[in-house]
């Protein structure tokens, strides 16, 4: 490649990229701040703690991809740890866990039913489900949080492996998995062909109903396995945790380029859309900015990075 | 392969089909030999489209059997009657546009093409076997409207079809590409493929189909060799009555200047500066991508361009936006109706009053008895055939849904009036009809810029005909005097003329 191709693909980058900006700012901004961002501990700390986020934008990635969108994530991940730390009781850790996240697939398939074969409205469908699963993890729990007797449990969460953090690699693991099915398989392709134009997927002889539930189901399996992690990194389950999740997460995405109206976006994106928000909570704590100019800051940074990319979508469209 | 020339590939019996207020196929019968281009036509709203979308299994038939190489089918969805080798190009683009060319060809079909490069493999070589240059790695929002057609094209050839339905392919295809699209169609055939080739253009359906049908109403009234019928007999037949002429005699009352335009510059035009008379219909003729919608898109101020200057009867006049445009005495017929012309789930007469609100509000509030008047005034002016005005646009036929945005601009009698091919998908009477809305918009001191891939349908509308070539105005012609040879030869850029 030559040097203009190399200069034209970057501008393709930076003008399609708005969080990857956003995050060159901080990363360049950090540079001139007396503090140990630059740390190996304090970057790997910082993906630690993306990471559950990261897992959870995986699956809401392709809901939104297809075209829907799934706000039921904080209710699944809150229900699945509670879950997953009451089972550890009575049974053996592995089959706990998985029941946890079966019950996430469950979720998502009654979604997935509600939404895609009942042909009602994602947003709200899902705004409610949320709300119910988070009824019932207060019922489940009383409100109070529920400590888990199993110290196995808490090293999958708390572990590392060579001096990468467990849940880095699981969240590797996750990303290689959910990029793969979006660009290299049929599924994938079809959940875009969906998102892009519905109908004309219906037409193109795509089984539609089936492929975007699929979708929900991934989506709220990936949800739930983020409760079971989380719950574990914590090692307490508590109906608390939620409350916010679901809308940083559908906005991580959106930031990150995945369109809402769908067909467009992806995996990379959506990882970069998040790490936005991780890395900006990350440096707010070093430079000790106090927690309420935290939220206005975040605030901010999602309405500026939306408006820059409406406005150049603004001005090509112009151009052409 | 061996083609025995009786063998039925398609045989539809007695098939009917209702939509709520609406009996859109009574009874039809028709029998498709292999290895043949069976034509069909009819007026808007005859049930063409309707007939076809229960072959592929998009709608599901009320009664009557259709029988497809040899088996009698059910068709459920799009999917099985692709299956089974039947493949459809709908008259509505079909495309992805957040897709890439080669991914559209092979929707769904990632797995079989064994992953992103072989898709864009094939769709190469599917492309190239049709003669179109498109990079297959580009969106699909990025193509002009007949580049998507060719690439529908080449999505109905990527089945390994027995029976190919063609719903108005040609609507927006330039002459080279309608010259490819024959040479498709005449290999197809020769391979024993059988395609049913549905259009508007008399001049297709006699120059490559075999057998024709007219249907009317829902109903199949004649099925005949193509060479049995003769022009006059066919419109008679698809109309119900008889079309003299397909073209009102040439309005000639042109005056003075009513709009200069001086030196328009994009990166695709170059100073392009143009006068427009009282009274005239001015053609612009090109090849797709010479810049025409570039042209009559910028004095509109669809898109952003800065720098020309517009006079509009001596006064200069800033167009910065449609708005502007309209209040200016624009009116604008854009060429994508489904993109940039309606609102598909609103009612035909709020698509039709759209334009014309402040004419049926007052101090803001709208008074819907007076909507109500201008939809069906036009409704009825324009003959469009719909069920009611608060039918949703989506539910109209092609051609009628072309006939609301007409009626949207008809409403606001608009002094200068941009036609982007007013009569893409309009049947042969209703489209004498808006010539002669048309003739009329003129006739009263107005002034129309029309373009059109319909090559007489410029000649005998215009009293002038720019030719523009790669975005710069190579000749001006009267049509009256000039040879048709002499106009081409300027719009495809190879002599400059001026008449
Ligand atoms: N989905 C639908 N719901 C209700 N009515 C419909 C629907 N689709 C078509 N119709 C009606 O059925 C009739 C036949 O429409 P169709 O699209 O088959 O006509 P066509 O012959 O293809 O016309 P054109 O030449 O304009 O494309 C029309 O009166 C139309 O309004
Ligand atoms: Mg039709």
């Amino acid at each position: 490649m030559n040097g203009k191709a190399i200069g034209s693909s970057l501008y393709a980058i930076v003008t399609k990229q708005k969080a990857f900006i956003a995050i060159l700012v901080m990363l360049i901004g950090m540079l001139f701040s007396h503090t140990n961002f630059y740390s190996a501990y304090n970057l790997l700390d910082m993906l630690n703690s993306t990471s559950i986020l990261l897992i959870l934008a995986f699956g809401v990635t392709m809901t939104v991809v297809a075209g829907g969108c799934d706000l039921s994530i904080g209710g699944i991940l809150v229900v699945s740890g509670i879950i997953a730390i009451k089972l550890l009781d009575v049974m053996p850790m592995g089959l706990a866990i998985l029941i946890a996240v079966l019950f996430g697939a469950v979720v998502g398939f009654v979604n997935g039913f509600l939404v895609v074969h009942q042909r009602t409205e994602p947003f709200i469908i899902t705004l409610g489900m949320g709300l119910l699963l988070t009824g019932v993890a207060q019922q489940l729990t009383d409100a109070h949080p529920v400590p888990a007797k199993n110290p196995a449990f808490m090293m999958i969460g708390n572990g590392d492996i060579l001096g990468v953090p467990n849940l880095v690699l699981i969240m590797a693991v996750c990303f290689g998995l959910c990029f793969w099915l979006m660009r290299y398989t049929q599924f994938g392709r079809n959940l875009y062909a969906i998102g892009g134009d519905y109908e004309v997927a219906l037409y193109s002889g795509i089984n539609v109903v089936r492929t975007k539930w699929i979708a929900f189901v991934l989506c709220g399996t990936s949800a739930a396995l983020a409760g079971v992690l989380l719950s574990s990194k914590l090692n307490t389950g508590s109906s608390i945790y939620g409350e916010m999740t679901a809308l940083v997460v559908n906005c991580g995405v959106v930031v990150g380029g995945t369109s809402f109206a769908g067909g467009i976006g992806g995996i990379p994106q959506s990882a970069l859309g998040l790490l936005v928000f991780g890395m900006l909570d990350n440096v707010m704590n070093m430079l000790c900015i106090t927690s309420y100019y935290q939220v206005m800051l975040k605030g901010i940074v999602i309405v500026a990075i939306i408006w820059l990319d409406c406005f150049t979508q603004k001005r090509k469209r112009e151009f052409v | 392969m061996k083609t025995e020339g009786s063998e039925v590939i398609l045989s539809i019996n007695n098939v009917s089909k209702s939509f709520p207020g609406v009996k859109a196929l009574d009874e039809v019968s028709i029998d498709v030999q292999r290895g043949t281009v069976h034509g069909i036509v009819g007026e808007n709203g005859a049930g063409k489209s309707t007939l076809m979308k229960i072959l592929s299994g998009v709608y599901q038939k009320d009664s009557g059997t259709v029988v497809f190489d040899g088996k009698q089918i059910e068709h459920t969805t799009p999917y099985q009657s692709m299956q089974s080798g039947l493949a459809i190009i709908y008259q509505e683009l079909n495309l992805v546009n957040t897709m890439s060319v080669g991914e559209n060809i092979f929707l769904g079909r990632f797995r079989e093409m064994k992953g992103m490069k072989g898709t864009h493999a094939k769709a190469r070589e599917l492309l190239d076997s049709i003669a179109c240059k498109v990079s297959t790695t580009k969106l699909v929002s990025e193509l002009s409207v007949s580049e998507k057609q060719m690439v529908e094209i080449a999505k109905a050839l990527s089945f390994k079809s027995k029976l190919i339905i063609m719903d108005e392919p040609s609507s927006s295809l330039t002459s080279e590409e309608m010259c490819q699209l024959v040479k498709i169609i005449n290999q197809l055939k020769e391979q024993g493929i059988s395609i049913i080739y549905i259009s508007h253009k008399l001049d297709e359906i006699f120059e490559f189909c075999d057998i024709v049908s007219v249907m009317r109403d829902g109903h199949v009234i004649d099925t005949k060799e193509k060479s049995a019928f003769t022009r006059q007999e066919l419109i008679t037949k698809m109309v119900g009555r008889t079309i003299e002429n397909e073209y009102p005699p040439r309005p000639l009352c042109v005056g003075d200047t009513l709009m200069e335009v001086h030196s328009i510059n994009t990166h695709k035009l170059h100073d392009l500066s143009f006068t427009l008379n009282k009274g005239e219909i001015l053609g612009l003729m090109g090849l797709v991508g010479a810049g025409r919608t570039e042209i009559v898109r910028a004095l509109f101020g669809a898109d952003k361009v800065r720098g020309h200057r517009v006079l509009i009867e001596g006064k200069p006049t800033v167009i910065r936006n449609p708005k502007d445009a309209k209040d200016a005495g624009f009116g604008f017929i854009p060429e994508d109706r489904k993109l940039q012309g309606l609102i598909l789930p609103f009612s035909v007469e709020s698509n039709i009053s759209m334009a014309s609100i402040r004419k049926f509000s007052r101090l803001g509030f709208l008074r819907k008895s007076l909507e109500k008047d201008i939809g069906a005034r036009q409704v009825k002016a324009l003959a469009v055939k719909t069920p009611s005005t608060k039918t949703a646009v989506r539910n109209l036929s092609g051609g009628n849904q072309q006939k609301c945005i007409v009626g949207r601009w008809m409403e606001t009698s608009p002094r200068i009036f941009i036609m982007d091919e007013p009569t893409k998908g309009i049947d042969v009477g209703a489209k004498y009809e808006i010539y002669n809305l048309m003739k009329h918009i003129v006739e009263h001191g107005g002034a129309i810029i029309l373009i059109s891939s319909e090559l007489p349908e410029v000649l005998n509308m215009s009293n002038r005909v720019l030719t523009i070539f790669e975005g710069r105005i190579t000749g001006e012609f009267d049509p009256q005097k000039a040879s048709v040879n002499e106009i081409m030869g300027a719009a495809l850029g190879i002599v400059e003329g001026c008449v």
